[in-house]
């Protein structure tokens, strides 16, 4: 994988690493349109500057596109960019270097 | 494209001990991932998400040889590929050699990957990718580094 590719895919796992970032991200894929910042944060439990950032990291990776109009920001879902992340090899790779590291932590203690 | 990928890990610990940890509904719940679990020819596993038991990836448990030998189909779930996860265990250096073999991982079509993926996600891999994005953020680190 190219360096630029990889640190895309780098940043779209660490975008959706966070609970709440997917929750976000999950209700502008399901809106379907633009929705304002105010509109987000009263869906949500945690204060608009939470979601402000939350929305800076998805935007980072690619996954939100905001543009201001007037005194609100917009942000709308960009699903397709998760296609970027669809080399299972090495998202396994990971996965199983760090289960089998986890394997190792836990037979220590046992 | 490379269809196996294979991994090998040395444990200092012995070779049953092992077997237990990747065979016991218990163990595998502690380390790896919460689970239904036998290891038992025919037996359907389920790995779960931790806050609402949704089965995450789930298989037919195909071959078990104590305490050398296990093998088993992994499907994520809402994805109808099909991959096989081979642990082979043999007893090394006054510890455990395991090699790991996942094969058919590029069955998967690109339409069913990323979606399906981040929905696996969506449901309660919190620590799996909590570790990965740990493992990323070294491997950032280390390119920054680089340069």
């Amino acid at each position: 994988m190219k360096k630029s590719k990889q640190h895309t895919v780098n940043k779209i796992f660490k975008a959706i690493a966070d609970a709440n970032r997917r929750e976000i991200f999950h209700v502008l894929v399901m809106a379907g349109t633009a929705m304002s910042m105010t509109q987000i944060s009263e869906q949500f439990d945690i204060s608009r500057q939470g979601v402000t950032k939350h929305i800076k990291m998805l935007e980072d990776a690619g996954l939100v596109k905001t543009r201001a109009k007037g005194r609100e920001r917009f942000c709308i879902a960009y699903p397709q960019q998760l296609q970027q992340v669809k080399d299972w090899i090495a998202f396994y790779d990971k996965f199983w270097d760090t289960k089998l590291d986890d394997l190792g932590k836990f037979l220590d203690q046992t | 494209m490379k269809d196996v990928l294979t991994k090998q890990h040395h444990y200092n610990s012995p070779i049953n001990d092992v077997w237990a940890a990747i065979t016991e509904q218990e163990k595998i719940s502690q380390w790896f991932i919460k689970c239904n679990f036998k290891a038992e020819v025919g037996y359907r596993y389920s790995l779960l998400s931790e806050n609402d038991n949704c089965e995450q990836i789930g298989g037919e448990i195909l071959k078990v040889n104590p305490v050398n030998e296990l093998v088993y189909t992994w499907i994520v779930a809402g994805t109808e590929t099909v991959t096989t996860v081979t642990w082979k265990l043999e007893e090394k250096d006054g510890g455990t050699l395991l090699t790991l073999e996942h094969s058919g991982v590029s069955g998967y079509p690109n339409e069913e990957t990323a979606i399906k993926m981040f929905e696996s996600f969506n449901g309660g891999w919190d620590k799996c990718i909590e570790h990965l994005d740990k493992y990323l953020a070294g491997e950032e680190v280390e390119a920054a580094h680089g340069k």
